[in-house]
Formats: structure tokens, sequence, C-alpha cells
């Protein structure tokens, strides 16, 4: 007869160390060095020693000259310590391909028809549920840092003939703002000559500087200071500037955060408020009316653009990462010499990191280098007009034409967070028929599960289904013991390591979206896992991977009969309002 | 991105170049005295074919074999042109042999369920859209079955806490059917809102002879024979759109097959070697 249940021992955090198992030895000479050797492993709980972090969520990488670290635009979820030797922080864009970026594998015609066949007829079927060394390493398509791809630069003088790159020196962090934001790497890192890293994986810096204050204040320094020229290099009007001129901007450029970093605990609160009171109680960063004092530059999250309106506040936008507020403002107080009144507020939407170039700055080192035309052009493209009825939406982020989404479906994807979604599935009720088409092909890419449910909240006749839409800030990635959710490097999808989950549901109850399940899996005889111990089912957590692994990308856009249902970037509004006015 | 109006302007374009082209063609091949019965029924058969490749490649969504849409408009606009291929094929003529009758029938059946099935694709997601709930059709019976609880429940929670019993005499005699039992045949082919306007029109005129926990009672049940008229209305257009595209992909393989047998027919009987 065949089994119903098989009992094994539940995945638990560490069972896979960070790479190679460190040795206690290695463990031993860290914590004789800065900054280990100055905390305090009282403070430490016994779960979570500061030894077993050491040695569990970090590893010791030697580099030889060329080797790449870390590559701009790569989604790490690690920072590293350099113990010995030093590196190069190349702030210019290489070429991709000489950094030795590869595109994900796919599928072949064959090898899609074979794995058609041998979907199992059960449910959350898995070949293997213990997770071990060997199978981590062998993945085809590994999650974030847990492969250890390693890439070497020909020619290192030649490649960074010309760019500007920075030497750090042994004792230096580098990596921690995509570690600890979520966000892709801003540079290139490469050995310069022979040199030794540790690498540490997000979750040990983050225990780590809970309980260190000197690291997260050292920490958030770097984080401050790091990617600021970068950042700026990337602004409108900024691009340009003479390199001294953009110096004496940074100098005086001051940061702010605003709102809650760990915003998707609290964010359903707001909601159930009256929508105005919902809009006045989000952190205000510029108020409308205010007379205009310099620009700010969102640097991570969102801010929402509203305008008062009756007795309440008209969402009329959204800014992103790279996305400026205030810029009509301040190039007409430049022209006309006359502070002008901001003409909208801005407000963080749960957690926003912005940058604010003061006026003075602008007119001193800015706008005398651009011409005037060029000027009012900007201004122009940056304007937000507001009629009695509705509001003119500045130009989408990818330059597209104006903008023009409805106001409510506007409020309604800001109230409900759907902005943060890059991939988000909406769909057209007035063109859906209903007909599963979408879920069908979704189980036969993932043998036979599908991985998100037709169905969510919805406004008019859209609907945003629960699938993963592999958020901008993906708060699923906080607190996952074992860093099995993390960013596929080349995509920047989302995916989870289905071995080194440990089925605890926090990545399920940190998504604010509820596009996370916990699936109880089974063997390939059908019969259901168990904790050998609890003996209680043992759970995976399961989600959207956008078909990473298929050609021609997500199968439920492909397999849509009516063109209703698309995976969209909603915090981009061109390419919203161009779907919306199809 | 393509608005639907300039697509369907160019893909009906191209459908009508098409066929102009094959017009012209079959008119250069009959000056040459070849008969074209045989090279329109070749494309006929073949485009036949083609149409009902399109179920493979819904059953098939792993492979790259574009887009679902795409390939339903190809399948849409080919569809269409095979009416007139036919009518070419046939000389514009009503076929009176058994076999050619019954393939006209079939291919007959398979194009206006087409024509149908594109209209309804096309009018009744708006519809269910307006309703106020969305739902997935397979938990169209369990919801069912939880509204019903819940009027039973609040009905039985009345008698027993007020101890009268005109609502609960009401219930019995004309909702217990409404909420118990799925919609009929009638309702699912001819979906309105008769049914529901009625009980909600009783509802209010026995609100007058309620007593005060009644009444509150009866604002229950007012909403949830609500629902549950939006859940059978769902249920029913659900189901259209769903029986609509079994019956026109049940009616392609007939029709394939008697097609087929034509084929070889026409070979035999043509005095030519098959």
């Amino acid at each position: 007869m065949m089994p119903t249940e098989v009992a094994v021992v539940r995945p638990q955090r560490w069972d896979v160390p960070f790479g190679d198992a460190m040795r206690d030895e290695d463990v031993d000479q860290l914590l004789k060095i800065e900054p280990f050797r100055s905390i305090d492993a009282d403070r430490f709980p016994t779960a979570i020693p500061l030894r077993g972090i050491l040695k569990n969520d970090a590893r010791i990488n030697s580099y030889e000259h060329g080797d790449i670290i870390v590559r701009e635009g790569d989604y790490g979820n690690s920072a590293f310590l350099i113990l010995q030797g030093k590196v190069s922080v190349v702030l210019d864009g290489l070429d991709p391909a000489a950094l030795g970026r590869q595109p994900p594998a796919k599928k072949g015609v064959l090898q899609s028809l074979m794995s058609l066949l041998k979907n199992p007829r059960l449910p959350e079927v898995r070949s293997q549920f213990q997770p071990n060394n060997e199978n981590i390493t062998a993945d085809r398509h590994p999650v974030a840092d847990l492969a250890q791809t390693r890439v070497f630069l020909q020619d290192v003088p030649r490649m960074l003939e010309g760019a500007q790159s920075v030497t750090l020196q042994a004792g230096e962090i580098f990596g921690e703002l995509a570690a600890l934001t979520r966000t892709p790497r801003s540079a290139t890192v490469l050995a310069d000559g022979e040199a030794l890293l540790l690498e540490l994986r997000w979750q040990g810096l983050r225990d780590l500087m809970r309980r260190t204050d000197a690291l997260r204040l050292h920490v958030e320094r770097l984080y401050r200071e790091n990617s600021l020229r970068v950042h700026l290099r990337e602004t409108p009007l900024l691009s340009e500037l003479p390199a001294s001129e953009l110096e004496a901007v940074a100098e005086a450029t001051q940061f702010e955060t605003h709102g809650n970093f760990e915003w998707h605990a609290t964010f359903e609160v707001p909601r159930e408020a009256p929508p105005q009171d919902a809009i006045v109680s989000e952190p205000l960063i510029v108020e409308e009316g205010s007379l205009c004092d310099g620009i700010v530059l969102v640097r991570s999250g969102f801010a929402r653009l509203s305008h008062r309106y009756g007795h309440g506040h008209r969402t009329v936008a959204y800014l992103g990462k790279g996305q400026v507020f205030g810029l009509t403002e301040a190039i007409e107080s430049y022209q006309t010499h006359e502070t002008a009144k901001v003409s909208n507020s801005l407000r963080a939407l749960g957690y926003v990191d912005v940058l604010r170039i003061p006026q003075y700055v602008l007119e001193q080192h800015v706008f005398p280098a651009v011409a005037d035309s060029v000027l009012t052009e900007v201004a122009k493209k940056h304007a937000v007009r507001c009629s009695h009825h509705d509001c003119e939406l500045p130009s989408g982020a990818a330059g597209q034409e104006q903008a023009h989404v409805e106001s409510d479906l506007l409020e309604f994807l800001v109230e409900r967070r759907f902005i943060n979604g890059p991939q988000a599935m909406l769909i057209d009720l007035d063109r859906c028929t209903r007909c599963d088409d979408c879920v069908r092909a979704c189980a036969a890419t993932h043998n036979n599960n599908p991985r998100f449910i037709r169905h969510g909240h919805s406004h008019g006749s859209y609907m945003i289904a629960h699938a993963c839409m592999h958020c901008v800030d993906p708060v699923c990635m906080i607190g996952c013991p074992t860093g099995a959710i993390g960013r596929d490097q080349e995509t920047g999808v989302v995916r989870i390591n289905d071995l080194t989950c440990i089925g605890c549901s926090t990545c399920a109850n940190s998504c604010p979206y509820d596009n996370i399940r916990m699936a109880e899996i089974r063997d390939r005889r059908g019969a259901v896992v168990l904790d050998q111990n609890t003996q209680q089912p043992i759970h995976k957590a399961t989600k959207c991977d956008l078909c990473v692994d298929q050609t021609g990308g997500p199968a439920c856009q492909r397999a849509c009969p009516h063109d209703a249902l698309v995976r969209i970037d909603l915090g981009n509004l061109g390419e919203l309002s161009q779907w919306v006015n199809r | 991105m393509q608005t639907f109006v300039s697509r369907r302007l160019r893909n009906a374009a191209l459908t009508i170049a098409a066929l102009c082209l094959l017009m012209a063609w079959l008119r250069w091949r009959e000056a040459g005295l070849h008969a074209t019965s045989f090279d329109t029924g070749y494309i006929l058969f073949a485009a036949l074919l083609f149409l009902g490749l399109y179920n493979v490649r819904k059953k098939l969504p792993v492979l790259p074999w574009t887009t679902s849409a795409g390939w339903l408009q190809t399948h849409i606009y080919v569809g269409l042109s095979t009416a007139v291929v036919f009518g070419l094929h046939v000389s514009w003529r009503v076929p009176d042999g058994f076999l050619e009758t019954a393939l006209t029938a079939l291919f007959a059946a398979t194009f206006v369920s087409g024509l149908i099935g594109l209209y309804w694709t096309r009018t009744l997601p708006r519809k269910l859209a307006k309703v106020s709930e969305e739902v997935i059709y397979e938990r169209i019976p369990t919801l069912r079955s939880q509204l019903r609880d819940r009027a039973q429940h609040s009905i039985l929670d009345t008698v027993h806490a007020a101890g009268a019993t005109t609502l609960g005499a009401f219930y019995s005699d004309r909702l217990h059917s409404f909420f118990e039992r799925p919609r009929g045949l009638r309702y699912y082919l001819f979906p309105n809102n008769r049914l529901r306007k009625q009980l909600l029109a009783e509802l209010t005129e026995i609100n007058r002879y309620l007593s005060e926990p009644e009444r509150k009672t009866c604002e229950q049940l007012f909403a949830l024979v609500r629902r549950r008229d939006d859940l059978d209305y769902h249920a029913a257009l659900q189901w259209r759109l769903k029986a609509w595209l079994f019956l026109h992909i049940g009616l392609t393989y007939p029709l394939l097959a008697v097609a087929s047998l034509h084929g070889v027919l026409a070979h035999l009987f043509d005095g030519g070697s098959l």
C-alpha cells in the first residue's frame, strides 16, 4: 500500500551555511579583528550567537587581481568586509558583456515538453526535500548569492581607462547598501591585486547591526555616503555637470529618510481610516503652498504627489527611485528671480529615502551650466497641471508620451501599495472571459501547481491578481532566516530556493499582498512529508517565479487569448497609461 | 502599444487582401481551364487544420509558440475567411448529397458557434465586471452553501430569540428553495433578475408585519438574496462562456473527420489516382 506520510528532520536555519562551512579557527581569527573584536558577544541570544553568525552567515572569499566581486545592477544579498588587500569600486557603468553577464538558462522545446509529460498528478510533489550543499551548488538557477559565480576581467587597466574609481582598503565595508535596502548594486567592485574578503549575508549583517551600535552607525554612514554621486549623475540636469560642480552639489546635498522601513507591517492600518485621513497621516516631505527651497530626489521607496481638492487631497502621481520633485518650481524661481510656491505636496508612502538639493546650490552650480531653453523644456516636462476635474501627469519614467490614468485608479494603486510591483498581474475584467487558461498555463509550467490565484483586489474593471509582483521593495525577503528567498542576479525576479526554505512562513506573513502560499509538500509517491520530531507537515513557501526558466516569458500572459492579462510595472505611469488606454 | 481599433483595422485589411488575392488566383486558374475545386478544398482543409491547431497550442503552453492572443486573432480572421473559401469551394450553392449536406451542416454549426462565441467573449465579460463581486466559477457552489447557511442561521436565531414565526414561515415558503437549489437550465440560458425583484418586493411587503428583531433579520435577507442572485448570474454567464467553447471544440473533431472523408472520396471518384 502506498504510504500517505513520510517523516523527515525539519529544515532549520544554518542547515546550509553560507558557502563552504567556516572552520572554528577562521571564526577565532575573525573575532580578533575589528569590527568583531569590539562586539559584545553577550548581547546575542543563545539561539543566534555571534560565533554562529560568523560561522554560518559568513564566508571567506579570496580573489585574484581583476576578479569581479560585485557587478553594477546585480541584486545582492550580502555585504563585504575587506580582510586583506584592496579593491577598486568602479563608479562608471562598464560594458555588461565585459562583466560576464550571461542570460539565465532557459528550457529548450524538448525540455519543456518532457517536463510537461513528467508533471505529477498530485499537488506539490518534490523529488527532493532535504537540503544539502551539493544540491545548492548544482542548482542551475542560483538564487542571489548562493551561487559563487566568479567572473574575471581580462585587462583591468584598459577596462578602467577613463572610468571613475575609488580604492577601498582592508577594514572597509562595501555592498551593504544593496544588502540592506534590497536594491541593485550601484557599482562594480574589482579585486585590485590579491584580496581576501569576508562576505556576510544580509540576515547575518542585520543580526549583527541589531546588537552592535557602532557597526550600525558605521554601516549607516557608508550607506549615506557611498551611492550619492552615482545617484546624482543619474538625475536630469546633473548628468552632464562638470565634476567640480557636481562635487559642490554633493557636498551640499542633504539626506532625509521618511516613514517606516518596515512599512509592510503597518500599511493596512491607514486604509481602515477614511481616505482623506490616510493621506494626511503619511509623513509630509514637502507641503503644497510652501516656498520652494530646492528639489527633492527620490533615492529609494515611493512618495505620493498630491494636490488639495475640496476638503481632501487628490493623488496626482507617485514618484519612485530616480524621480524628481519640485524641479519646475526651482527653475521658475531661478528664471523669475522670485521664490515660487510649491504646487503639490510630497508624502512618504511607507518608507522613502530622499536627497534634497538646496535652491542656492542649484542656482550657483547647476542652472547656470544649462541653457535657458533647456531649462524651460525640463520645467515643462516635469510640470503637473491640475484643473477642477483632473490632473495632467508628468511624463512616464521611461520618457513616454504624457500619461493619462484616471485619478481613482491612481488612488487605488497607491492606497494598496501596488505601485511597488514592477511585474504585477493586472487583469482587465472587461475582457477576461474567466476561462482560466492563465491558471492552467501556470500549472503546466510548474509541475501542475499554479503559482498564483486569479482573484484579488479590483477597482472598476481592473483586478490585481494574487501573483508575486517581484516588488521594487521586496519586504518578503526581510527576516528569511536562511536566505532561501532572494533575487535572481540577472533578471531581478524574486525566487524561492525550495531546498533551503524551512517553511517558517516569514516571507508569506511579510508579503503585504498575500502573494506567497505555504504548501504541504509530498514525496514522489504522494506521501505528505512530515517533521519526524513533531509529526507536523513540512511546508514550503511557493509563489510566482515569472517563468524565469521558460522561453517566451510568463506563461500566464502568453496564455491569455483576449489580451486581458498583463505583467506590468505599476510604478511606471506611462506603461500603465498605454495599457489601460489601448 | 497598438490599440485594439488599429489592430482590428490592420487584421481586417490583411484578411480582405488575402481573400482578393485568392480569388484572383482562382480566376487565373479557371482561365487556364484548371478545376479549382481541389485548390479551394485543400486551402479550406488546411485552414481548418490550422484552426484546430489552436486548441493544441492551448494544451501545450510550455512551448514558445507566440502568444495565445496572437493565435486567437489569427484564428478569428482565418475562421472568418473560411466562410468565403467554403462558398468558393461549393460555388455558392447548397449541397445536395448526404455527406456534403452533413459536412456543410457541421461547417455551418462550427462557424456559427465561433461567431456567437466571439460575440459572447466580447460582451459577457463586461456584464460580469459590473456585478459587485468577482467570483471564481469553481467556488460558486461553496459560496452558495455559505449563503444558505447564513440565511438559515439568521432565521433560526430570530425564531429562537423573538419567538415570532412570520419571517420564518415566509422563508420556508419563498426563500428556502431559492437558497437551497441552483437555478434551472432556463435561467442559465436566459439569466434575468425577475426572481430577484420578485423576492425583494415580497420581502418589502412582508416587512410591515414583522417584529423589530425580525425586521433586522429581514434586512440581512435582503443582502443575502442580492448576493445569491449575483452569484447565480455569475454562474450562468461563466457557464455559458465555458459551454460554448466546449461545443465549438466538440464540433471541430467531427468536422475534420468528415472533411477528411470527403477529401478521400473526392479523390477516389475523381477518376484519378489517390
